[in-house]
């Protein structure tokens, strides 16, 4: 597996399995900590949950492609959707102070996204969606 | 997902094995709420074996937990590694959630 990969997914929920499969092999390659494993893979689901579940008005086949890269231990990730135009950033973050019982069931995947990325841009692009992700591995103390 | 479902006195335990993502958190919703439906009050998640969880997860528990005090009920956590118990803070869960160690602490917990 070389430092950079391009995978493309259907519009369809089951395709976060294979996420997760694809994102441990990379994981694996590039001896990514667990905690990095599982932080990049929460933020590359709950954005490919969004489009997949709100990006289309039509009930045809799509293609959603990620691009994934790591060096110089820094992840790069993008997500190129030809959905409705969404910029997942302007959403409103939930206020995690507030009850849990008190708060609308929305709104946390965009947030533990924005939690879990040293940086995501968002760009609308020749008719497509364009989330650029970016994580930087920290080493850590002893 | 594995989801295991037992009763110690009064309060059912669900064993959450794997990962609780957007594909299975529907399911392990479902149960949580047929339990809560039934008349089940007092629930204990083992986290033991939970190994992932995204939002799709998180807000199945919240669902559970709105459900629960509607009938003064409450739900506990316990076994969480790190990594979860990371996501739990983070999205300001732990508060609602007490979450423990062990089994043993959890089941105590519903005695006072």
């Amino acid at each position: 597996m070389s430092s950079q990969i391009t995978v493309s997914f259907k519009n369809q929920l089951a395709e976060i399995e294979r996420l997760g499969q694809i994102m441990g092999a990379f994981a694996e390659h590039h001896h990514w900590s667990p905690q990095f494993l599982f932080e990049a893979n929460v933020a590359l689901e709950e954005l490919l949950t969004n489009v997949i579940s709100y990006g289309y008005e039509d009930n045809q086949e799509h293609e959603i492609i990620l691009r994934l890269s790591f060096t110089a231990g820094e992840m790069t990730a993008e997500i190129e959707d030809d959905g409705r135009p969404f910029n997942p950033l302007e959403k409103a973050e939930p206020d995690v102070n507030q009850p849990v019982e008190d708060r609308p069931v929305g709104g946390l995947g965009i947030y533990l996204v924005r939690k879990f990325m040293t940086d995501v841009a968002y760009q609308r692009l020749d008719g497509k969606n364009l989330l650029r992700l970016k994580k930087q591995s920290v080493k850590e103390e002893h | 997902m594995d989801i295991t479902e037992s009763k110690v006195s009064e309060i059912v335990i669900f064993g959450l094995k794997g990962r609780l993502d957007t594909t299975t958190a529907q399911s392990a919703q479902e149960k949580l709420l047929a339990s809560i439906g039934g008349g089940e009050k007092h629930l204990a998640i083992d986290c033991v074996q939970l190994e992932y969880i995204s939002s799709a997860g998180l807000r199945a528990l919240l669902l559970a937990a709105k459900q629960l005090r509607a009938v003064n009920g409450k739900i506990v956590l316990y076994g969480l590694k790190e990594h979860i118990k990371e996501v739990f803070d983070l999205a300001g869960f732990s508060a609602a959630f007490p979450i423990f160690h062990s089994q043993v602490e959890a089941l105590n917990s519903f005695k006072s």
